[in-house]
């Protein structure tokens, strides 16, 4: 007979359906791991530079402005000391050693303006150059004037425009009787002289006028007579906007090797409208022959309170200016490698470390670190943190970013380099045109473009590095940040300071990860493993009936509310008693085998009746347990924990001993019984002549047992505490409130469940004819589910353990609240982590759309996606395994 | 009514009874209407020695009852059938000695059984001793899903044993008696459920004569199997007749009449007539016997 249509018809849809619904899966899963390696894959596309475009500063130099009695000389042009852009990159100046300032266009190299920093035509001795546009002049006469110089904003304005006044708060606006009419024809983004400065056209269509300002304070005397050498200035505290907040330290070394750090004080005179500036100067005699052994570098730290004295033969002298004492010579230490010289030094954003040129093309960066051992008279020894790639010529210039970590060198030989000194990473090179030498090198202010003045011109080059600093090896290896002692892992995505940098150590979230996941699976998967082969293969059914679904409505807790009772219940509530949550451990399975001991001296009769009695008599002893915990509990802590046991965690009291003992008590317990079963109980099965004979004699050897598992675990212990091995500072360590234990206990409920179902199915598909035969052999049901009923259900067991795992690995909620959050790499029980999970959710609304840190959130994503992936697929392998091992047919 | 004594000479007295009620009424008619009957029992029975007696053993499933006062005595070194209709209590009574009915809820006994003189039935009989004398096959192969080796020697596991050698020797003795040796002699350690489905039971088999039980329990074994198979099955039965005392329940009547020696038949929870199988199946001293044996019903 024919197959009906009707039949043939279903039979092709739900063939389709099936397929359709199979593909859609598969589909959906590589979607969402497309979509996360498209959000990732920036991260680590690489960084370059564009070609350098070149820009001929000897052009169209305009004449020198009436006003300005430098002299406009066509001789060879004086040194160049420092070079800086506005932030639009329309504007450049200039500082020379002759003490003229030259303001050029940055697209056609004009010059737009040129005047004298020094008025009365002092001559120049030192000089510093800050990044904010401070500057510290010092004269041949002793003298030093300090200023800055900086790019006044201002939007231009015809004063008949009806929305004249629309000017905010912050910007000024010029207000002009006419704009002159090749300003108003700008498109926008094109830019146009005006005056001494530039105009660009805004997207908003504003006329944006950019103009350099300089401010130069009255000059003071500090060495009268007596020429500065080397003068530095740093701003520790911008104050907002009054004077009196901000906090100016300068340091200057004058030709008598005196060495000066003044706290710089500006007040001003109300009646004469006059800024006076006052130092508060600390001095420090060098021994020094000032006419040999001259210095020829003063760098002054961010903070004011290390002064750097460098040689170019790579010696370095720091100071120790800290505010309040004296300064003194802190430490020497030698920059460059043997036989080369010291080619350029300067500071990283923050000026805190220290980026050093050599004559070889060697860069390293230095900053201090506190080691532990440190035997300087503040503490800290300045340490060569990163090597970064060597040039092939000596280095001729260095500029630092102001915003990131990074740092490009100019070499010699006109190849210019990019790197990323927390990362190691050289981003990309270039050369100039013609091989020219880069004098003086400077990373824009906003850190897209790398300006480069050579004796040709200027070089321009724009900077692609939109994630510098990552790196696998910076994920997932230790990096070394600065003010850190070593490299570690950190992950540390943000905070209030500006020059803070970002710390993405990834591993230290996986890391945690992977220490819930243990914590919880260590407390969880035995606990639903064994509660699975008690129901399937021990309890009746009809008992089962009810106690199944109990603990799997456990699994419809919502996870927010696990965390909420472990983070504000649990978590204080055991901090109080830790000595009796630990001994919980020992004795709740000593009352519950105590228990069992004991019920077999109920005559046979009377225990076959009592059967149902089983159940709640086992809850009761398990409660028993807790109550002799509470009594055992300060006993422990006074005979193993010296009294205290927080203070013994952190390691301030009493021996390693107790630690061990809390370790090994299980283990010594596995011995005993081991033991005692291959040399006691044939003997003691000798022994008894009756029923009630052999049971006295079972719980004479449990007595025994017990006390035994405590003298092996305390002598094992005594013995490995003696040899010097302690716990302490590896599993356990100070204790944190919200910390792995509770952790584990809250995280055990939320997956024992899952597991507890999975398994107890597992066990209970095992085929009852296998049950049958096993028992009708002989078998004890301990044996029959033993040797029998797990072999054969372990592929079960195993998914039931994997899924749990995989639930574990992704939990948030429950870490989030109870984890305390912070990224520590240490696997203390008594400590919190930081899991992947837990870190997305926390900090994926604060990430800016796109930037480093919300791609590394993603990556997390793929990491933990990956984790899951990896950890399902060998599970699948193993499980399968099992399986074929299972039922091989 | 019949007294519980193990003597031989009471299923003599048994068989004149219930002879004297065999005219007037269908024993089965009774049966069903809830009356009481007594078996009738051979007197060849009464010379055998007996390795396991059953004294009035009643069992209920709840308030079912399923087995009603049965008294037998399984002969030692021979092949006992148990026959009878679907449903009529041979997997019970055999579950009864080894007391596997223990795992099912709800179960009550009455009576007792005596393997060699050790009750069986008594609470303070250690069970899982007792079950290690004795072997049981079930109706479907059910080997362990481990290598034949450890298939066999199952039961001295669970007993500690360890030695190697001891292990090899029973596994070899085991298979050897089990007709199986040569099959798998090669493949010890490759797994069990590997074989075919008649060389499973014979390995279920080898298992269950590997601690050199008293009494030998089969429960249909070969209902799951081919004719060639079952051939296979019913020439090892034949062999290990004298050996061992087996107790077996079939549902083949072929299958009684060629392997047994002795042949109770049973309906509804009662024992009708027990005797040797040349006799209950040839001359069955019941209509009802030879009607069920005749396949005339059932
Ligand atoms: N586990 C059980 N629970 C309740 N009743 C049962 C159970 N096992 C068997 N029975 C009942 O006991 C009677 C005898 O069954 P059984 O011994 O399996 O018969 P047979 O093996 O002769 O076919 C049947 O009526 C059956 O329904
Ligand atoms: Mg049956």
């Amino acid at each position: 007979m024919a197959t009906r249509k009707s039949v043939r018809v279903a039979d092709r849809t739900a063939q389709l359906l099936i397929t359709v619904g199979g593909l859609g899966t598969i589909a959906s899963l590589l979607l969402v791991f497309a979509f996360l390696v498209g959000k990732v894959y920036p991260l680590f596309s690489g960084s370059s530079l564009s070609q350098p475009q070149e820009i001929d500063l000897s052009a169209a130099t305009q004449p020198v402005t009436p006003d300005t009695k430098a002299p406009a000389s066509k001789t060879p042009t004086p040194e160049p000391l420092h070079f800086a852009t506005d932030e639009y990159l329309n504007l450049g100046w200039i500082a020379y050693r002759d003490g003229t300032l030259r303001t050029v266009r940055l697209d056609s190299g004009e010059t737009l303006s040129r005047v004298s920093l020094i008025p009365d035509g002092r001559e120049l001795t030192a000089w510093s150059f800050g990044p904010r546009g401070e500057i510290g002049l010092g004269f041949v006469d002793g003298d030093i004037q300090l200023g800055k110089i900086s790019f006044a904003t201002a939007f231009l304005q015809a004063s008949s425009d009806d929305d004249a006044a629309a000017g905010s708060g912050d910007t000024r606006v010029l207000q002009l009787d006419e704009v002159p009419a090749e300003l108003t024809g700008l498109r926008i983004g094109d830019v146009a002289r005006y005056r001494d400065g530039m105009v660009e056209k805004t997207p908003e269509g504003q006329l944006r006028l950019q103009e350099l300002s300089v401010e130069m304070d009255a000059p003071v005397t500090v060495a009268s007579g007596v020429p500065i050498r080397l003068i530095d200035r740093s701003v520790p505290k911008q104050g907002a906007d009054s004077l009196a907040a901000t906090e100016e330290v300068l340091a200057l070394l004058t030709d008598e090797g005196l060495l000066r750090v003044a706290t710089v004080r500006k007040v001003y005179n109300m009646l004469l409208d006059q800024t006076t500036t006052k130092l508060s100067a600390r001095t420090l005699q060098l021994e020094l022959d000032m006419q040999t052994q001259q210095p020829d570098r003063l760098l002054l730290s961010g903070l004011g309170d290390n002064v750097y004295l460098a040689w170019n033969d790579g010696r370095l002298q720091r100071f120790d200016a800290r505010k309040g004492v004296d300064v003194l010579l802190a430490e020497e230490v030698n920059l460059v490698d043997g036989g080369r010289v010291l080619t350029s030094l300067g500071f990283l954003v923050g000026k805190t470390s220290l980026v050093a040129g050599d004559s070889d093309g060697g860069v390293t960066v230095w900053f201090r670190t506190k080691p532990e051992d440190a035997t300087t008279i503040d503490g800290a020894v300045l340490s060569r943190a990163h090597h970064l790639q060597s040039g092939s010529s000596p280095v001729r210039s260095l500029a630092a970013s102001p915003v990131v970590r990074t740092v490009a060198a100019g070499f010699e030989d006109g190849s210019i380099r990019l790197y990323h000194v927390t990362s190691e990473q050289l981003l990309a090179q270039s050369t100039t045109a013609d091989q020219q030498v880069p004098r003086l090198l400077t990373i824009s202010p906003k850190n897209d473009v790398i300006l480069g003045l050579s004796h040709a011109g200027l070089s321009r080059w724009a900077i692609d590095a939109p994630h510098p600093e990552v790196t696998l090896s910076a994920i997932f290896l230790p990096v070394w940040y600065e003010g850190y002692e070593k490299p570690e892992h950190v992950w540390q995505s943000s905070s209030g300071d500006d020059a803070f940098e970002p710390k993405y150590g990834l591993w230290s979230l996986v890391f945690g990860s992977i220490k819930a996941t243990i914590y919880s699976m260590l407390f969880g998967a035995p606990l639903a493993l064994l509660a699975a082969i008690y129901t399937s293969e021990f309890l009746n059914p009809r008992t089962k009936a009810r106690i199944k679904p109990t603990i799997e409505i456990m699994a419809s807790l919502p996870s927010v509310v696990l965390g909420f009772l472990a983070a504000l219940v649990i978590a204080p509530y055991v901090e109080d008693i830790v000595p009796q949550t630990l001994s919980v451990l020992a004795t709740a399975p000593f009352a519950l085998l105590a228990a069992a001991f004991l019920w077999q001296l109920l005559p046979m009769s009377l225990g076959i009746r009592c059967d149902w009695l089983r159940l709640p008599l086992m809850a009761l002893a398990f409660v028993v347990g807790i109550w002799l915990a509470t009594i055992v509990g300060p006993f422990v802590e006074s005979w193993l924990f010296a009294g205290d046991i927080k203070a013994w965690l952190d390691g301030q009291t009493g021996t390693a001993t107790g630690g061990w003992m809390l370790l090994l008590l299980p283990l010594s317990a596995l011995l005993v019984a081991t033991v005692f079963s291959l040399f006691v109980t044939p003997v003691q099965r000798n022994m008894a002549n009756s029923r009630v004979q052999f049971v006295l004699l079972d719980i004479a050897k449990f007595a025994v047992g017990s006390v035994a598992t405590v003298a092996v675990a305390w002598l094992i212990s005594s013995l490995i505490s003696g040899l010097g091995f302690d716990l302490r500072g590896t599993l356990v360590d100070t204790y944190v409130q919200r910390n792995s234990l509770v952790v584990g206990f809250m995280m055990g409920f939320a997956i024992i469940p899952i597991i507890y179902t999975i398994s107890d199915d597992a066990l209970t598909s095992v085929p009852e004819s296998l049950r049958a035969a096993s028992l009708g052999a002989g078998a004890t049901k301990w044996q029959t589910a033993v040797r029998v009923i797990i072999p054969t259900g372990m592929s079960g067991l195993f998914s039931a353990v994997m899924i749990g795992l995989g639930r574990a690995v992704g939990e948030t909620m429950i870490v989030l609240m109870a984890a305390g959050n912070t990224p520590v790499l240490d696997m203390n029980i008594f400590n919190g982590f930081r899991t992947l999970a837990a870190n997305i959710a926390v900090e994926l609304p604060e990430a800016v759309e796109n930037s480093t840190h919300f791609r590394m959130l993603y990556l997390a994503a793929l990491t933990l996606f990956a984790l899951t992936f990896v950890l399902n697929t060998v599970a699948e392998v193993i499980r399968l395994r099992f399986r074929k091992r299972a039922f091989q047919l | 009514m019949i007294s519980n004594t193990e003597q031989p000479q009471s299923s003599t007295t048994a068989t004149a009874v219930a002879q004297s009620g065999d005219a007037k009424l269908n024993r089965l008619e009774m049966i069903t209407r809830g009356e009481h009957v007594d078996a009738v029992i051979h007197a060849e029975l009464a010379k055998c020695a007996s390795v396991l007696d059953v004294n009035d053993v009643s069992l209920w499933y709840g308030d079912k009852q399923a087995l009603f006062d049965i008294n037998m005595i399984i002969p030692d070194g021979h092949v006992t059938a148990l026959i009878g209709p679907s449903g009529c209590g041979k997997s019970t009574l055999l579950r009864c000695v080894n007391r596997m009915n223990d795992l099912i809820d709800n179960v009550r006994l009455g009576g007792d059984m005596r393997l060699n003189g050790d009750s069986i039935f008594s609470p303070h009989i250690d069970v899982i001793a007792l079950r290690k004398r004795m072997g049981m096959v079930f109706q479907k192969p059910n080997p362990f899903p481990m290598s034949i080796f450890e298939n066999v020697v199952y039961p001295l596991r669970i007993d500690g044993e360890r030695d190697r050698n001891v292990l090899e020797e029973v596994c070899e003795r085991a298979l050897r008696g089990a007709a199986l040796w040569n099959e798998v002699k090669d493949r010890l350690h490759e797994s069990g459920l590997g074989l075919s489905g008649g060389q499973q039971q014979r390995l279920c088999i080898a298992r269950a004569i590997a601690s050199d039980p008293e009494v030998l329990l089969l429960d249909e074994p070969c209902s799951a199997l081919d004719p060639i198979a079952t051939g296979k099955i019913e020439d090892l039965i034949d062999e290990l007749r004298g050996d061992y005392s087996i107790l077996i329940v079939t549902h083949n009547m072929q299958q009684a009449s060629r392997v047994s020696d002795f042949t109770a038949f049973m309906y509804l929870g009662h024992l009708i007539e027990y005797g040797p199988t040349v006799s209950l199946f040839t001359n069955p001293k019941l209509k009802e016997t030879e009607d069920y044996v005749m396949g005339r019903f059932g």
